[in-house]
């Protein structure tokens, strides 16, 4: 497997100047007062992450991620394709990866289109995943949260005619009718980019992955359950007739490389407590509109000691999710570990998080790229180290 | 809940809870936009009527039909119900939105309905007097808001966190999404009142934080034969806070 391992550099472009008094909110999402945004401080933040990704190119990552939120300080790419038509110009090998608009908050034929202008502009590097968005984006637009997991089958059955039935063609479906589906232009890549469905597990969503072929990527679920997601996956696509490959199976992992342990967690500690104490804090209202999950998600959700949004144990958080900080060589076989133990070849690392500064991101980015991946790509990783458990 | 004797019916394929007691005149009641309030407060009008009080479906212990995305889905399972329980002419009570589903069913079907009374009724578009939009509500924020005296309401609430209670709350708060997240008002709705003519009481609390007490008004502009009641020290839940309210709704349909 290891010939094959993939890495992606995942970006979320913070807006990082939070007001002293933030911590009076209960969230920074959805209501989150906009009049704390300094489109100054912003212009710069900008600058300095799209460098960070063209850096990532020229070190080698094999792809670049960027996501989409709205409302909120925890990203600021609330239209990620025009983050995407910003780095392809300045990279020229990585491929572009928008995981991504969520289908729901745009017109289908509209995203079908955009993303073909990219695959277009990219000479075909782009990829795409296609989530239900968080609930939080259901607060934030005129969009029905009871009726989104309908209405998100519906627009990627329309983008999939877009893509690779010669138009005009028609579509009259329960919540969109089109009398001419016909876009220019087309994807590049034929039939179409690759295509997976990111989502934090719930059972809905991956039987449409599972439908459609698709790939699947968890995030911010707990290392077991994500694992059992994989496997969920492959057996419900066989159902359908699909084989899933590894590289369909993206890992979402947080790292941080330093020349020792202390200094790695000395240096990244503080970034990873700001994510997950501060850019990710909102409220079970916002994070379950009504509607946006089955009652049984609901029950078992609230049921589950909330990990994630709102409070911060560094050894607690790298147990429960996929987060490696220390030397290259412990990053390598944890990463390597854990890519075997999910049946993955596919790695997608956030390697800036929280309010980390650009010299370590730099560095992060750098010791990464020249230390750990060579590591994994040649097989050196420990024998026998421990998958995560 | 004791006095009533609970059945289930099948309509149009969803199951629907129907409670009913006493003898007399039947009075069907519609509540409202939850099932917390229960029906203990229509015992007192069990000894003057037939009362019947259906849970809507994607409420309390009926079925859910996710294709119910509009009120209106509403009065036609209501036609069917009083089919299959062959209740041709009835007195209708309807609270809150429950008092916006009484009201589309008896403009629509004037003549099956004797007398209308409508509690906090939801549905009316006043920008001076706005309703609050419940779904944008922190959970945990909306039973304060429902009663002007929260006694009356604490009772029904658990002690503990309660992931069952809590589960029912967010399925009901799914029925309402799927009715009002993309218009949390009808602006037709207002347009066909006039065609409510029977006698009509509109029974407010008028400390109402959800319904304001001053869309009262509107509606006695707007049906022509409405009479208007109000009640100091009461909050939206007026039933549950005011026996004198319930009783006022009893002696006018008496």
């Amino acid at each position: 497997m290891s010939a094959a391992l993939r890495f992606n550099a995942m970006h979320f472009m913070p807006y990082v100047h939070f007001p002293p008094n933030h911590k009076d909110y209960k969230s920074v999402w959805v209501n989150f007062p906009n009049k704390y945004y300094d489109p100054k401080k912003g212009s710069q933040l900008y600058q300095r992450y799209l460098k960070e990704l063209v850096l990532a190119d020229q070190l080698g990552y094999d792809a670049l991620v960027v996501n989409e939120h709205h409302n909120t300080v925890y990203s600021m790419m609330a239209a990620p394709n025009l983050i995407a038509a910003a780095l392809i110009p300045q990279t020229s090998h990585a491929r572009i990866c928008v995981w991504g608009t969520p289908p729901n908050l745009m017109l289908p034929n509209r995203l079908a289109e955009e993303y073909a202008i990219l695959d277009v502009l990219s000479n075909g590097r782009l990829e795409v995943a296609f989530p239900l968005g968080t609930g939080m984006e259901y607060w934030a637009h005129p969009v029905n949260p009871a009726t989104a997991r309908d209405k998100f089958r519906e627009s990627l059955k329309i983008i999939l005619q877009a893509w690779t039935e010669d138009g005009p063609t028609t579509h009259y479906g329960t919540h969109y009718t089109y009398r001419f589906l016909n876009p220019w232009p087309r994807p590049y890549q034929k039939p179409h980019p690759p295509c997976y469905i990111v989502g934090t597990g719930s059972p809905e969503t991956i039987e449409i992955a599972a439908e459609l072929g698709f790939g699947y990527a968890s995030v911010f679920v707990p290392q077991t359950r994500a694992r059992e997601l994989n496997q969920s996956l492959r057996e419900r696509a066989a159902h359908h007739g699909h084989t899933i490959r590894p590289d369909q199976l993206p890992l979402l992992t947080f790292a941080y490389v330093a020349e020792s342990q202390e200094r790695a967690e000395q240096e990244c500690t503080e970034h990873l407590r700001f994510f997950f104490e501060d850019l990710l804090r909102t409220t079970p209202q916002y994070l379950a509109p009504p509607g946006y999950l089955s009652v049984e998600q609901l029950k078992m959700r609230a049921a589950l000691a909330d990990k994630l949004h709102g409070g911060f144990d560094l050894k607690a958080i790298s147990t429960a999710f996929f987060i490696a900080v220390g030397t290259p060589e412990k990053v390598a076989n944890q990463i390597g570990g854990w890519a075997e133990w999910m049946g993955t070849n596919h790695i997608n690392t956030v390697m800036h998080f929280g309010d980390m500064p650009h010299w370590k991101t730099v560095k992060n980015l750098t010791l990464f790229a020249e230390e750990v991946i060579p590591r994994l790509r040649s097989g050196a990783r420990a024998a026998g180290a421990v998958a995560a458990g | 809940m004791s006095a009533f004797t609970r059945e289930f019916h099948t309509v149009d394929g969803v199951k629907t809870a129907v409670f009913t007691a006493g003898r007399g005149e039947p009075l069907v009641f519609f509540h409202g936009a939850g099932t917390l309030d229960g029906f203990d407060f229509a015992e007192s009008w069990t000894d003057r009527f037939r009362v019947i009080a259906p849970q809507h479906p994607g409420f309390g212990e009926s079925g859910d039909d996710p294709s119910f995305t509009d009120l209106h889905d509403y009065v036609m399972h209501y036609l069917e119900l009083f089919d299959v329980l062959k209740l041709d002419t009835f007195n209708l009570v309807g609270l809150s939105l429950g008092g916006n589903i009484a009201a589309r069913f008896a403009s629509e079907h004037r003549h099956r309905v004797r007398k209308l009374a409508l509690i906090a009724p939801a549905g009316v578009i006043d920008p001076r007097h706005p309703a609050l939009d419940i779904l944008a509500l922190p959970g945990e924020e909306l039973p304060g808001l429902l009663v002007s005296n929260f006694d009356v309401l604490k009772k029904r609430l658990p002690e503990k966190p309660d992931l069952d209670f809590i589960g029912d709350r967010y399925r009901e708060a799914t029925t309402v999404a799927r009715l009002l997240w993309e218009h949390p008002a009808d602006p037709k709705f207002m347009r066909y009142l006039h065609r409510i003519t029977m006698p009509t009481l509109i029974v407010w609390g008028e400390e109402d934080k959800i319904v304001p007490v001053q869309q009262a008004e509107t509606w006695r502009r707007l049906v022509p034969n409405a009479e208007v009641r109000t009640f100091k020290g009461a909050g939206h839940l007026v039933h549950l806070e005011k026996p004198e309210a319930v009783e006022a709704v009893a002696k006018f349909l008496g």
